[in-house]
């Protein structure tokens, strides 16, 4: 189909989500682990060089450890136990990776309080920040960055040799330092959004490239297909030609001379119609496998829509109304090819309502002439579903159960012939519309040629 | 069928398609002669006088769109049907595009065969109706250039006169021209012969009067200047799908 339907490029959305969060997620969990053993390392590291920088002192006779072991052990653990046990237990979900970046950053101000507030242990800071953008997220980068801010703020106010490692830091201490906080967020940010948007693309052309080897087995499939139709179908329609004509001589003699037997006329019917379902599939997989070149003609539209209507098989409980005006623009058009659009639409149409209830057909009209024509064949049906919405034009799809899927893939290649389109639009439960947009007509002075 | 039968030479290499068709066709009153080959045709028109051909395309040997050129060369005179399994439009338009009468699709009801038979039989002429005599003219010198047959009326009265006298099968109407228009004419044709296939012509943009002359039973509108091939072929599939 030249153009796509809503409901196929919603769909095409939907699956290029489905690849991305399925990529997401890997980055997620990975990235939850990673942090997970940093965090049990730092603990680690943490309560060694606590020991080793701050060994126990005397307290009278005992020896105690110095309160930094303590809280190593116990604050880092603590800030450890929350994040370890998110990222093992509920690896990939936001909730973690939110709780994880806090731990770290909290690891931060407990290293700094830890070293005294070494102005070299502030990067611990940016690390971390740098390390959390691994999640190619920016949110993960909000909260940690919040939290810096209000300790460094809160800390330097009421304990300033916890965090700057004087007693009188100068008041524009913390502005500097939220300012290097602030100055590598932006780039991190960008960052994330860049890689971000690149898992998109990845996702999307991962997609897309599904869908074109798709579309190159059911090409590959479809020629072969084709070739085997084509010289199937004209095989057997000599012996289809004899058993006709056969038919046609045995079923006038009867006539004349009537068998005893009721049943032979009632067969000879059988026969008739199933030789004539047999041709039609037949000549439909003909078509499909060798398309014609329409031969255009004037033809104007609702006569051959009247026309179709007469030849779709009647149902007493379904209505089609003729709704194409009468002084609609003449298009030139194959006549044989557009009337067989029009029977397939209205027939399937007519099909889609289902049989314990009534229900309406209408083919409308508008436009023609300097603009396009357009032609909705319209039906209060079942309607259709997405899943099968997004298939409906690909030869060989059929949800009936006698269908050989061919007779929309005809359709359509004779619409794309007459550099025509045809769309659906479908609501499971109100109904169906194709429509069918045939070019305006471009002609220089009609008149010339006369 | 009155008085003397007429006889087919019926050519198909398909043995129970020949012994079927032709068992249906002498239903209807022909008297039927077979061939199973282009040769065995040759051979039997050496000996026989046959009315009319109808004879398979694809064959072994000599196909039948051989068939039908030699027969244009040794037996002008014979109107030659065709018929096919194949929709290979290449292999139906050879044989068209160089004056057959007509090519019936595989499987046809036997009435289709009849009734073109029946009217190849006549050996008809197409005839073109234009008010300018020049048109009618160069559209019937190209139709004759193919091997058709062809005559030119320009106005309503000698049209009429010619489809009474029975010349014709085939009418090629402009719709627009003076006192009266093509519609007009097409009924009056079709009143005198409701046989007649009417394929209407226009060079203006009229689309009133085509949709008069669709609802009317024209057999089809083509845009002037029509494109002869096209035209053609559209003749020959007009004349088997009455």
């Amino acid at each position: 189909m030249t153009a796509r339907t809503p409901a196929a490029s919603a769909a095409f959305e939907r699956r290029v989500r489905a690849v991305f969060d399925r990529h997401y997620d890997r980055v997620a969990r990975r990235t939850d682990r990673m942090f997970a053993y940093l965090m049990l390392g730092t603990w680690v590291a943490s309560i060694g060089l606590s020991i080793w920088f701050s060994p126990s002192a005397w307290a009278g006779k005992n020896a105690v450890l110095h309160a930094h072991v303590y809280a190593a052990i116990f604050l880092g653990g603590a800030i450890t136990a929350l994040p370890v046990a998110l990222a093992f237990l509920q690896p990939g979900r936001p909730s973690t990776r939110h709780v994880i970046a806090c731990g770290q950053v909290l690891w931060s101000a407990l290293l700094i309080h830890l070293s005294g507030g070494r102005i070299e242990t502030h990067f611990h800071v940016f690390g971390s920040l740098a390390i959390l953008a691994f999640y190619r997220d920016w949110k993960v980068l909000v909260l940690p960055t919040l939290l810096v801010a209000v300790d460094h703020f809160v800390r330097g106010l009421f304990w300033p040799e916890s965090v700057y490692g004087i007693v009188t830091p100068e008041w524009w201490r913390f502005l500097e330092h939220a300012g290097w906080v602030v100055f590598i967020d932006v780039f991190l940010f960008m960052n994330c959004a860049q890689s971000h948007r690149d898992l998109w693309e990845i996702s999307r052309s991962e997609v897309e490239k599904e869908d074109s080897r798709e579309q190159l087995v059911r090409v590959e499939r479809l020629a072969a297909i084709g070739q085997l139709a084509a010289s199937v179908g004209h095989e057997l329609r000599n012996p289809l030609a004899a058993i006709r004509n056969a038919h046609t001589y045995v079923e006038k003699k009867v006539a004349r001379a009537p068998a005893a037997d009721p049943k032979v006329v009632q067969l000879l019917d059988i026969m008739q119609r199933e030789l004539d379902a047999a041709g039609k599939i037949i000549t439909n997989l003909l078509e499909f496998s060798r398309p014609r070149d329409p031969v255009r003609t004037l033809v104007p539209l609702r006569p051959l829509v009247q026309e179709s209507i007469s030849i779709v098989p009647e149902r007493t409980d379904v209505t089609i109304v003729n709704d194409v005006p009468d002084d609609l623009p003449v298009p030139e058009i194959d006549k044989d090819q557009i009337r067989q659009v029009f029977v397939n639409l209205i027939q399937n149409a007519v099909e889609a309502i289902p049989t314990e209830r009534p229900g309406r057909v209408v083919v409308r009209a508008r436009g023609g002439g300097a603009e396009s024509w357009i032609v909705e064949v319209a039906d209060d049906g079942s309607g259709i579903d997405d899943e099968a919405l997004e298939k409906i034009f690909h030869p060989l799809f059929s949800t009936k159960v006698k269908g050989t899927g061919l007779g929309l893939a005809v359709v359509t290649a004779m619409v794309e012939r007459h550099g025509a389109t045809l769309s659906v639009q479908s609501h499971v439960g109100t109904g169906t519309t194709f429509t069918l947009v045939l070019p305006a007509t471009a002609r220089a002075d009609a008149a010339a040629a006369e | 069928m009155s008085e003397t039968p007429k006889r087919v030479l019926l050519v198909d290499d398909d043995v129970s398609l020949r012994a079927s068709l032709s068992a249906n066709l002498e239903l209807e009153g022909f008297e039927v002669l077979e061939a199973a080959s282009a040769r065995e045709a040759l051979s039997i028109l050496e000996r026989e006088s046959v009315d009319v051909v109808l004879t398979d395309i694809r064959m072994p040997e000599r196909s039948g769109v051989q068939l039908f050129h030699d027969l244009k060369a040794r037996f002008p005179d014979i109107p030659v049907v065709l018929m096919t399994a194949f929709t290979r439009e290449e292999e139906r338009f050879s044989a068209i595009d160089r004056g057959a009468y007509s090519v019936l699709s595989k499987p046809f009801p036997t009435e289709r065969a009849v009734s073109t038979l029946m009217r190849a039989l006549r050996k008809p002429a197409v005839l073109v109706v234009d008010d300018l005599d020049s048109q009618a003219s160069t559209m019937a010198a190209a139709l004759e250039s193919v091997g058709l047959r062809a005559q030119t009326a320009t106005d309503a009265a000698s049209a009429e006169t010619l489809v009474r006298a029975g010349i014709a099968d085939v009418c090629i109407v402009d719709l627009v021209m003076p006192t009266v228009n093509g519609v007009e004419l097409l009924e009056r044709l079709r009143r005198i012969d409701p046989s007649i296939v009417v394929l209407v012509v226009t060079g203006y943009d009229v689309p009133d009067l085509v949709r008069a002359a669709a609802a009317r039973g024209a057999f089809l509108c083509m845009r002037k200047p029509v494109e002869m091939q096209a035209l053609i072929r559209q003749i020959a599939t007009a004349r088997s799908s009455a």
